[in-house]
């Protein structure tokens, strides 16, 4: 890598690298203004229950309390918290949600009081003191219990516990099944788990008069602004949020947490700058993902599948104004991935109870869609007995058949699913992996590999929600020509500032190094929507390529007048053209020093301009369906495995990743997404599971219980590349912020089963830590005996 | 409140702390070094990471009193100036990070392992990295950039 490459599609380094290395960098908890207190929210110690009191009076005499507020006291200065995702906006139940709970609380760890004082000792101190008196009301934990008549109510306005019942899909699968060949059915549960970001969520507010600032650990500055807006009546324009360096977010970190708002009203209620600082117990309340599935799959005698029927119930805990409890949603319109299968149908019903809520996570449901979808393939493998990468071959919606509208109405832009495959097998050498497996299990030893493929829509623009699925960008040339880039979309560490700095570099023929970004601030840069659904690179690059196209021109046509000529190059900050050259600082110059002399050109070197992608239609069709995503990624995933039949130990040998997200921009960046998203999906696969007790309270509350993967447990994850463009994004990119998950999941589960299939075991979740392979075993040798 | 002495990269702290009080929060709020993290205080990510006396150790996990006259090492003095230590230079150039919140940890870890073992073989950078817990590389990279530190002049 040479120093001058840093244009479309080469990997300079992190540009921030530098900060972030020498722990110069300024995370939410390293801000400590003048005079600041410490916020500790007091959490419900029951699942289900009404409030009967709360008593404050120990606490709030107690050293260094300078407040502590209950639900009721909040309620008084405080509105609801309006929904990122409104749920009655898709037909949906909804609840009236406060940032402390009024009246009743439906999960264990929900705040119900906050205490702020002079220092973290002091309010944790205080916090024990505050006395809730609760009347306990019976709970539930399951959400197929959830479903039955007499089942508690958490919201008692509704009907029962279904937040929303939907039905997708097009044709008649029942008569496609009838006809099948054969019929393979199955049920899956994908255990709970969750996001875990190594910096956990925090928010920093203060007043000045009546302008309030926050500082905050946080995905969506822009709406978080909006609904602080909202829930304090407060103007708008008074409010600045800040989220300037984010230590990993995966979704957690978007806006919607009753946190939000609470903070804000702390600090305008104490007079004084508060603080607050998730600890990790209570960051791992958040869910990411727990779901049933019962499907059934019809396929012909070739391996052809010809129809699916998924009934899923999600289970979404306690309802949230965040975005997290519409994920199951992108579970069902997801399926069937890439397969070419026009009849299906997907019966979901999202259910809440009374665990703590989902936030949004990587992966947003998709990847239960694709753990699903690929446990079914297999399965039709193993029924016909076909190999497993051929019924996906002869499956495959065909790479001459884009843009191919799925059955649940997803419109795929692009891709080549076959090609993945091939690279995949040839990648992970799949004819040596049998060999070496059929060698092993003459010695007893258990092999597996399997295969996953995944189909991830990025860029969501969805009806209904803060959101939208363009954003907006800034690009600014000084008179120095040094290039200010302000962007709507933000960067929770993935590197997008990088990226998008290479966009304008390359458009302005500027040197890397005069582009700064300023992202995360609602008083600099302007109205977006920052960061989820693999989108910054799609939208935020798409947007400032179209502000640095503007500022480009404008520089071209004053370099014309400089040189005297019309043919002008810009090229590693240099002006060329009629033999001469000139240094893109004198053009900026003269342009905005000399604006009389340059004659009839605007002295303006700044364009703000926004990017909407194409491919996506809101109006229902006939059937009913919308198309909500511009552009779709599609992966390969190849796990190889060795299980250690005796103990249940999974052990990851091998893992392919092929990956198609079109054109990349810095594939250093990404492949750290593609390899941080594989490794979520293979902690979530074989270690990760958040367990409750029967009181419904959170038993994995640290990492010595819930278990990531770290560096021992992940092999190294080979990656191939394949670009198919987009035809409907500027540069032919495709998000790349979460592919990975589902397929690794899936790969690991068939390469579990693949590896086990001498004693006939059959995996039915997800994760596959070692007691549960043993369970797997028992079953098997049981059910053989 | 009870004043304890910390040296922290080399300067005298005299810092007043409650018993309960940990290093960590010494070190951030008191001696004013922020980029040692806090990310679990359970001892488990080793966000918090910084050497005591001559050996990596997770500042969580330590009281402050007991660190009274310790000689503590920050990930802020691994640079000299703008001169990044071969480990930076190697994390950077290896894409061995992404948010940065587990970098304390993993740097300090990396360099204490070079400076015991300089040739590490994959299984000991393994060892050595199991300690610290990052959630957006996957640690490939982060093996990489230790690799490519054992190869570079310190």
């Amino acid at each position: 890598m040479t120093a001058a490459a840093t244009g479309i599609g080469s990997s300079p380094r992190r540009r921030d690298g530098a900060e972030l290395l020498t722990g110069r960098a300024t995370f939410l908890d390293d801000h400590r203004p003048e005079g600041m207190l410490h916020a500790v929210v007091v959490r419900s110690e029951v699942a289900h229950g009404r409030i009967r009191s709360i008593d404050t009076t120990a606490a709030e005499s107690a050293p260094g309390v300078a407040l502590v507020l209950t639900g009721e006291q909040a309620a008084r200065h405080a509105g609801p918290v309006p929904y990122f995702i409104d749920p009655a906006a898709r037909g949906g139940n909804r609840a009236d949600l406060r940032c402390l709970a009024v009246g009743k609380v439906t999960h264990a760890g929900q705040p119900v009081a906050a205490v702020v004082a002079r220092t973290r000792h002091e309010a944790h101190d205080a916090a024990d003191l505050v006395r809730v008196d609760y009347e306990v009301l019976p709970h539930v934990l399951d959400a197929e219990a959830a479903l039955a008549q007499d089942a508690p109510r958490l919201y008692e306005d509704w009907p029962g516990n279904v937040v929303m019942h939907n039905r997708y899909g097009t044709g008649d699968p029942d008569a496609r099944l009838a006809e099948a060949d054969t019929v393979v059915s199955g049920e899956i549960r994908i255990a709970r788990t969750t996001t875990a970001p190594m910096e956990p969520r925090g928010y920093l507010a203060s007043w000045h008069g009546d302008t309030l600032t926050v500082h905050a650990s946080c995905q969506n500055p822009h709406q978080l602004r909006w609904m602080l807006a909202t829930t304090l009546g407060v103007d708008e324009g008074r409010i600045r949020i800040v989220t300037a360096k984010v230590g990993g977010s995966f979704g957690l970190k978007m806006q919607g947490h009753p946190e939000e708002t609470l903070v804000a009203l702390l600090s305008r209620l104490a007079g004084a700058p508060v603080k607050w600082v998730e600890d990790r117990r209570e960051a791992l309340l958040a869910g990411a993902r727990e779901q049933t599935h019962r499907f059934r799959v019809g396929a012909m005698a070739d391996g052809r599948i010809v129809a699916l029927v998924d009934e899923i119930v999600a289970d979404i805990g306690a309802l949230t104004a965040q975005a997290g409890w519409a994920m199951p949603n992108m579970s069902a319109t997801t399926l069937p991935s890439g397969y070419a299968i026009p009849d299906c149908r997907i019966e979901l019903d999202i259910v809440v109870t009374n665990k703590p809520p989902l936030a949004a996570a990587r992966g947003f449901g998709k990847d239960a869609a694709h753990f699903v979808m690929e446990r079914a393939v297999d399965l039709v493998a193993r029924d016909l007995g076909l190999d497993p990468a051929e019924v996906r071959r002869r499956n495959f919606v065909p790479s001459d058949a884009f843009p191919y509208r799925t059955s649940t109405g997803l419109n795929i832009d692009s891709g080549d699913f076959e090609g993945l495959l091939d690279k995949t097998l040839d990648a992970v050498d799949h004819p040596g992996v049998r060999r070496r497996q059929a060698e092993l299990r003459e010695r007893g030893r258990y092999l597996g590999v399997g295969l996953g493929f995944e189909l991830t829509p990025e860029s969501s623009d969805s009806p209904g929600t803060f959101v939208s699925g363009f954003d907006t960008t800034t690009v600014r040339m000084s008179v120095t020509g040094m290039v200010t880039v302000l962007t709507g979309v933000t960067s929770p560490g993935g590197g997008n500032d990088t990226g998008i700095a290479q966009i304008v570099a390359a458009e302005l023929g500027v040197p890397l190094a005069w582009v700064e970004l300023v992202q995360g601030d609602t008083d600099r840069c302007p109205n977006g929507f920052g960061n989820f659904s693999g989108r910054s690179m799609v939208v935020g690059g798409g947007s400032a390529t179209l502000a640095a196209r503007d500022v480009r021109a404008k520089l071209l046509a004053v370099a014309a007048r400089l040189l005297d000529t019309d043919d002008v190059e810009l090229r590693d900050g240099v002006a060329t053209g009629g033999g001469r050259e000139l240094p893109v600082p004198e053009v900026a110059r003269a342009l905005l020093t000399r604006a009389f002399a340059i004659g009839d050109i605007e002295p303006v070197l700044e364009s703000t301009r926004a990017y909407k992608p194409g491919n996506i239609d809101h109006v229902p069709d006939e059937f009913g369906r919308i198309q909500p995503y511009p552009t779709y990624s599609s992966s390969l995933h190849a796990a190889v495995v060795d299980v250690d039949a005796e103990t249940g130990k999974v052990t990851l040998v091998d893992y392919v990743m092929a990956h198609d997200c079109g054109t990349m921009i810095n594939p250093s960046l990404v492949e750290g997404q593609a390899r941080g998203a594989v490794t979520m999906g293979l902690g979530s696969a074989l270690s990760e599971r958040l367990r409750f007790d029967a009181d419904g309270r959170l038993a994995t509350d640290r990492f010595k219980s819930y278990l990531l993967p770290r560096a021992g447990d992940v092999p190294l994850l080979r990656m191939v590349h394949q670009v198919t463009p987009s035809p409907f994004t500027m540069h032919g990119n495709k998000g790349a912020g979460e592919a990975g998950v589902g397929g690794a999941q899936a790969a690991v589960a068939n390469a579990v089963e693949d590896a086990l299939a001498p004693l006939g075991v059959t995996v039915r979740g997800v994760p596959l830590t070692p007691p549960a392979v043993l369970a797997l075993i028992d079953e098997a040798r049981k059910g053989s005996s | 409140m009870t004043e304890i002495r910390l040296t922290v990269n080399g300067v005298e702290h005299a810092v007043d702390v409650d018993p309960r009080t940990l290093l960590v929060h010494a070190i951030r709020e008191q001696a004013g070094l922020t980029g040692t993290h806090v990310g679990c205080l359970t001892g488990d990510c080793g966000a918090c990471t910084v050497v005591v006396d001559g050996r990596t150790t997770k500042s969580c996990s330590v009281l402050a009193h007991s660190a009274d006259g310790a000689r503590v090492e920050t990930v802020e003095s691994l640079a000299d100036g703008d001169d990044l230590h071969p480990v930076q230079r190697a994390f950077w150039d290896e894409f061995a990070f992404q948010c940065g919140f587990c970098l304390p940890g993993m740097l300090l870890t990396a360099r204490e392992l070079l400076e015991s073992t300089p040739d590490p073989d994959d299984e000991e950078i393994l060892r050595a990295l199991n300690g610290n817990l990052c959630r957006c590389t996957g640690y490939n990279t982060i093996v990489a950039a230790v690799r490519r530190a054992a190869q570079e002049p310190a």
